[in-house]
């Protein structure tokens, strides 16, 4: 139990503290204002994840080997070094570099033993750090743009650019909704010959959950128009028909 | 009433000077917002401590229905993405607050770095700091893996044939990660342990060590 005195009361404003501007105590006057910025950043973080709704990708199968893994973002930098390792010099990458790298970090206040504080004071501790900072936003980006072309190249019936991308998922756990629509009729007579019978993909790239993406309108003008290996509406006749598929599929959100 | 009570337990226990020492503790000028508007580099550590809060309550909840094994664990993943009620918000804040953690911390680092707040008498702080950054990203690799979904499967696949590369200890380091020769149920389980178990451990100790040193030592002065 901590000593001292016994101070009975409720927390209290501590007026007195006025005459000595600048510190303030910490409860109640600093936490309160803390606390208003931390509900402001809260909101904003609450914000982020309601309009940015999570899905699970497809279910783990270790036979199929064709699945490009990457980590998450947060080791693209660590991922990203290991390309310019290659063959034998691989342990630089696996091993040294991150090792060396860590090692630095931990060790700071030993390597950086000046009195000094101010980041000018210590051009050179201050421009490793600023050049170790830039390296690893670099690495993150070219490991992002890296492993979205080769998702990309490895898509069959690859989308052109501009075009959402939907994960290769397998039929069997796709579940399409609303099938009792008329538009459900027509895609499977029309569009499932490239599309695949569940949207999975064949010749076309898969649309299981395209509405997630495009609304009816946005897809009706697609389709009207095509691209590239997609015929105009999609091979049908009407634009009434394509009317009613679209209106199918700006419901399957995956 | 609640002041009887309040008194009452402190009569017994005297847990004023407890709190008071907290309540009563100075923020210094240069690390308040309120005063100069640059100190709000000083919020990113109390920004990355909210955050991690928020990680612990929501993994918390996401444990309530989460299934460690390899029939069951994509399944129940599925069931609190679509079908628990805001399952869908509990897991996405546990998810982007993944990345909120390490964005924060990496620059809560970098304001200690520059400001050279990790020189002495704070070297020790720092090192607890750079172990804080080490388990946070354990918890980001081991809870990469749960959902057990193809990316999941096939990033700790490669993760740990990476650790198999390391010379002399790299089999037996890939044979302790995996729990076996390839990614399997025992992986599952072993990471799902290091995750919720082991980590959260170290974690709490490391913070605890954090914030006594920082009471100790006091935040550095104004530069
Ligand atoms: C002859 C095969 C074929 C048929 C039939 C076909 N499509 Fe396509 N579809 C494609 C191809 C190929 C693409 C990719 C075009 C590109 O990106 O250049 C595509 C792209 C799409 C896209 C964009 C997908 C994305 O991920 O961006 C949608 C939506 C689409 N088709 C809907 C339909 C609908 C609806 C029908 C039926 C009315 C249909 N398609 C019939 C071949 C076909
Ligand atoms: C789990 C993540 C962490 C949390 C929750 C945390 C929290 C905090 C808090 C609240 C402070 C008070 C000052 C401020 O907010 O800026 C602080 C100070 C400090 N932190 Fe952290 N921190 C974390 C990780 C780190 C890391 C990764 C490092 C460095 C590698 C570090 C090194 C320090 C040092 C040296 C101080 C003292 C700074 C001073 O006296 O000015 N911390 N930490």
């Amino acid at each position: 139990m901590a000593a001292g005195e016994r101070i009975p009361g409720t927390p209290r404003y501590r007026h007195h503290l006025l005459k000595n501007p600048g510190t303030e105590p910490f409860l109640p006057n600093f936490l309160l204002k803390e606390w208003i910025a931390g509900s402001v950043f809260l909101l904003g973080f609450i914000l982020w994840v309601v309009f940015n709704p999570m899905d699970v990708g497809p279910k783990a199968n270790p036979d199929d080997t064709s699945f490009i893994p990457v980590p998450d973002w947060y080791f693209y930098f660590l991922y990203q070094i290991l390309k310019y390792f290659p063959g034998n010099y691989e342990v630089f990458g696996t091993v040294v570099l991150p090792l060396v790298g860590a090692l630095l970090l931990l060790f700071a206040p030993w390597l950086d033993v000046s009195k000094a504080r101010h980041p000018y004071k210590r051009p050179l501790a201050t421009a490793s750090m600023v050049l170790v900072t830039f390296l690893c936003i670099w690495l993150t980006n070219e490991a992002a743009v890296q492993h979205r072309a080769e998702v990309a190249a490895e898509q069959g019936g690859g989308v052109s650019a501009g075009l959402p991308v939907l994960p290769k998922v397998p039929a069997s756990q796709i579940h399409l909704v609303d099938t009792t629509m008329p538009g459900y009729e027509i895609f499977s007579h029309t569009c499932a010959g490239c599309h695949g019978a569940s949207g999975e993909g064949g010749f076309g790239p898969p649309v299981y959950a395209i509405g997630k993406y495009w609304n009816e309108q946005q897809l009706y003008d697609f389709v009207i128009k095509g691209m590239g290996q997609m015929p105009p509406r999609g091979g049908l006749s009407s634009d009434a028909e394509v009317r009613k598929v679209v209106e199918w599929l700006a419901k399957q959100k995956g | 009433m609640l002041k009887k009570a309040y008194d009452w337990i402190d009569e017994r226990l005297n847990v004023t000077p407890l709190w008071r020492d907290v309540a009563d503790h100075e923020v210094p000028a240069h690390v308040n917002p309120a005063i100069k508007m640059s100190a709000f580099v000083y919020c990113f550590g109390g920004l990355t401590f909210l955050v991690i809060t928020t990680q612990i309550l929501s993994g918390m909840f996401l444990a309530m229905y989460y299934t460690p094994d390899i029939t069951n664990a994509w399944y129940s993943v599925k069931y609190i993405t679509d079908e628990v009620l805001l399952g869908n918000v509990v897991r996405g804040m546990h998810f982007w607050g993944a990345s909120l953690v390490i964005i924060m911390m990496f620059l809560h680092m970098l304001r200690v770095f520059f400001t050279g707040a990790y020189k002495a008498p704070r070297e020790l702080n720092w090192v607890v700091g750079v172990l804080l950054f080490f388990v946070v990203l354990g918890f980001g690799f081991t809870g990469y893996l749960l959902p057990w979904d193809q990316k999941a499967y096939w990033a700790t696949a490669v993760g740990s044939q990476l650790a198999g590369t390391v010379p002399w200890i790299g089999p037996y380091l890939q044979t302790l990660l995996l729990g076996s020769h390839t990614v399997g149920a025992l992986t599952l389980t072993r990471f799902f342990a290091i995750h919720v178990f082991f980590l959260p451990a170290a974690l709490l100790v490391l913070l605890a060590l954090h914030f006594i040193m920082i009471r100790a030592q006091h935040i550095a002065g104004p530069l």
